[in-house]
């Protein structure tokens, strides 16, 4: 009767961390296709909304019109940043066009330290209801049942919105032959814009999901560790993007949760398999890249324009 | 169909190479550049033991920029771990010497050799992986390495690391920092003369034709499977002693400092600094380390200094990219030719430049 709770309770615990990978390799790909630039500062430009959020919070609004509120500082840094600098770029230069992009990296996520103070410890409130359920015998935290539906709904709502508006359609143009998207008459740089405001926003959602719901009831508390979550966040968000050949939409929301669970599920293999949960991802990721999986869901016209 | 046979048109802005625009008068380009390495080799003195201290940095730093000069420069390939591989031979050198008791110098060869087979493992996914590919692969192997290969007690000695002492060769002993910095500077002069002659050498010119187009690489003959795999492992091992001298200048080497997330933010720094610098020129790591480490000195008394630093050097590095993709050489060549155009105009462009920045590190100076 050592039954099944310790199943459940790690599943939803891998849901929700797959939730939100899987926003993050929305992003990325979003940003990617419409844009070809492999976003290396996706967290970083997330990371300031959750500054924003840090700051709102701490002058009395309630903390979810906070969090609503500070997604638009990751759509205005996301905007800015295509308009002011990877607009500018030669994206056929990869070489110029990634070190650029490490380099915003660098200066957002300084920026996000100067904006909290450069304290060791930074004290932030939650945003979602925090209590511990009991389901019978599973114990599941509240927070990681709403960052699951939060993420699932929006990421659901997102790809409707992709596939059946008038913007994603001419996203989707955008991304497939951008001579033959101008000639239709759509404004190349006014969707690339969008495509990486949105794209941030989604960065920001999933940074808000995690970072302030790591502690318990009173908030989380963020070391300078969490502001660069190399290994944490980015690396299983681009190996999310990867599952989908970082062009496929679906796919890369499906390898949140890929990623999520793997990691969450090793936590009950027997011994030598449990210590692999650090590794599990870098793996995961070799395999996703020896398979080449690109090829099986960019068009051929797209990898053109991806110059892949 | 002549259109599509063409080779895809380039736009040489955006190429990280500096221009032609002075290849004429190279020599005295070349004694004006060895000029100014002597100069700011000579720069710590008027700061007595602490410009020693910080010189020592500039050193190391400069010798982990070379193996980015290697890579990324003049191969092209994105990796996104060269402080790993500092880190393999930091630990292979301490492991040997506190453990082993061998001498430092054949320490650090060991260290080099280490690298060997992590460098074959990235080149094996060169093969496949372009470009992005590459630079993902190589991010999430700094972070398994650091999970696991960094977290091996027998090889780094714990989480104390290891307790080495300084080289001494027959009756002089390297300990303190100035005969320290000595020694790094002579390594390093020897590593910018080598990596220098690599680029005009046939394998150097084979790495910047696959760099730039690996199509027409291939078709003029060359073997771009084996010149990546030639820059990376020239790359690590210089990685790995730049990592020995690390080790040596720490006195205590720690495998914490190769875990993430300082793995990645360290080889984001290396790369940082290489792009300021210049980054197909190996003067260029040189450079960039001595403007990274004088920054992090001015800055070092500012509140957020690790939040105004990082800002700095971000700032500066995107705009060298997009507007000055050749870095702080290839200002130095433009103000050169102005200079020599139009004398008065590009002296004082020259002045005006080295002032502001000059007034931005007294304003922080003074603000902290």
């Amino acid at each position: 009767m050592t039954s099944s709770a310790p199943v459940i309770e790690v599943t939803v615990f891998g849901l929700s961390a797959g939730a939100v990978f899987g926003l993050l390799a929305l992003g990325l790909v979003l940003i990617y296709r419409t844009t070809g630039v492999l976003n290396f500062a996706h967290w970083a430009i997330g990371l300031l909304s959750m500054v924003g959020y840090a700051l709102l919070a701490k002058t009395g609004m309630p903390p979810a019109l906070a969090a609503v509120l500070s997604l638009g500082v990751a759509v205005f840094f996301g905007a800015l940043a295509y308009r002011l600098v990877f607009r500018r770029l030669n994206r056929a230069n990869q070489l110029i066009v990634i070190l650029v992009s490490i380099g915003l990296a660098t200066l957002l996520s300084s920026l996000a330290q100067m904006i909290l103070g450069f304290e060791a410890f930074t004290a932030i409130p939650p945003w979602l209801p925090v209590d511990d359920l009991r389901i019978g015998r599973v114990n599941v935290r509240s927070t990681e049942i709403f960052t699951a539906v939060t993420a699932i709904v929006v990421a659901f709502g997102f790809l409707v919105w992709f596939r059946a508006s008038r913007t994603g359609r001419a996203l989707r143009a955008v991304a497939q032959n951008r001579e033959a998207a101008a000639l239709a008459g759509i404004d190349e740089v006014r969707h690339s814009t969008i495509a990486w405001g949105i794209g941030s926003a989604l960065a920001g959602l999933a940074l808000l999901m995690v970072l302030p719901h790591s502690g318990g009831e009173q908030g989380a508390v963020i070391t300078t560790f969490d502001l660069t979550p190399f290994g944490t966040l980015l690396i299983p968000a681009f190996g999310a993007a990867l599952v989908g050949g970082l062009v496929n939409l679906p796919m890369a929301l499906a390898g949140g949760f890929m990623f999520g669970l793997a990691r969450e599920l090793l936590v009950l293999a027997p011994k030598p398999w449990s210590d692999m949960r650090a590794s599990i991802a870098a793996v995961l990721i070799v395999v996703l890249l020896l398979l080449r999986t690109e090829r099986f869901f960019a068009t051929r016209q797209e990898l053109e324009a991806l110059e892949l | 169909m002549a259109v599509a046979v063409d080779a895809p048109p380039r736009n040489p802005e955006a190429e990280p190479r500096a221009p032609s625009a002075t290849e004429g008068s190279g020599r005295r380009t070349r004694l004006i550049g060895l000029g100014l390495l002597g100069l700011l080799a000579l720069l710590p003195i008027p700061f007595g033991d602490f410009g020693f201290f910080a010189g020592q940095y500039a050193l190391v730093y400069a010798m982990l920029g070379l193996s980015v000069t290697v890579v990324t420069g003049y191969a092209g390939l994105i990796s996104l771990m060269p402080y790993s591989f500092a880190g393999i031979g930091a630990m292979i050198t301490g492991l040997a010497m506190a453990s082993w008791g061998w001498p430092f110098w054949l320490a650090i060869l060991l260290g080099a050799l280490a690298t060997i087979p992590f460098s074959v493992l990235v080149g094996v996914a060169s093969i496949r992986l372009k470009g992005l590919y590459l630079a993902i692969a190589t991010l999430t192997m700094a972070n398994a390495l650091g999970e696991t290969f960094f977290q091996w007690g027998d090889v780094t000695g714990g989480n104390t690391g290891w307790l080495i002492s300084r080289p001494r060769v027959g009756p002089i002993d390297f300990a303190s920092d100035r005969m320290f910095y000595g020694l790094c500077l002579a390594v390093v002069l020897l590593l910018l003369w080598m990596v220098e002659g690599l680029r005009t050498s046939r394998t150097g010119r084979a790495m910047l034709a696959v760099r730039d187009n690996e199509l027409e690489a291939q078709a003029l003959g060359i073997n771009v499977y084996k010149t990546k795999l030639v820059a990376l492992v020239i790359g690590g091992m210089i990685a790995a002693i730049g990592g020995g001298f690390l080790a040596a200048l720490l006195l205590n080497p720690t495998p914490s400092a190769f875990r993430p997330p300082f793995a990645e933010v360290t080889s984001i720094l290396l790369i940082t600094l290489v792009s300021i610098g210049g980054i197909d020129r190996a003067l260029g790591a040189f450079f960039g380390a001595i403007a990274l480490v004088i920054q992090q000195q001015v800055f070092q008394g500012a509140e957020f200094f690790f939040a105004f630093f990082g800002i700095y050097t971000g700032f500066t590095v995107i705009l060298f990219l997009m507007f000055r993709p050749g870095g702080l050489i290839q200002i130095g060549k433009l103000q050169l030719a102005l200079i020599r155009e139009r004398p008065v105009l590009g002296i004082a462009v020259t002045v005006a430049i080295v002032g502001l920045n000059v007034g931005i590190a007294w304003l922080v100076l003074s603000l902290s």
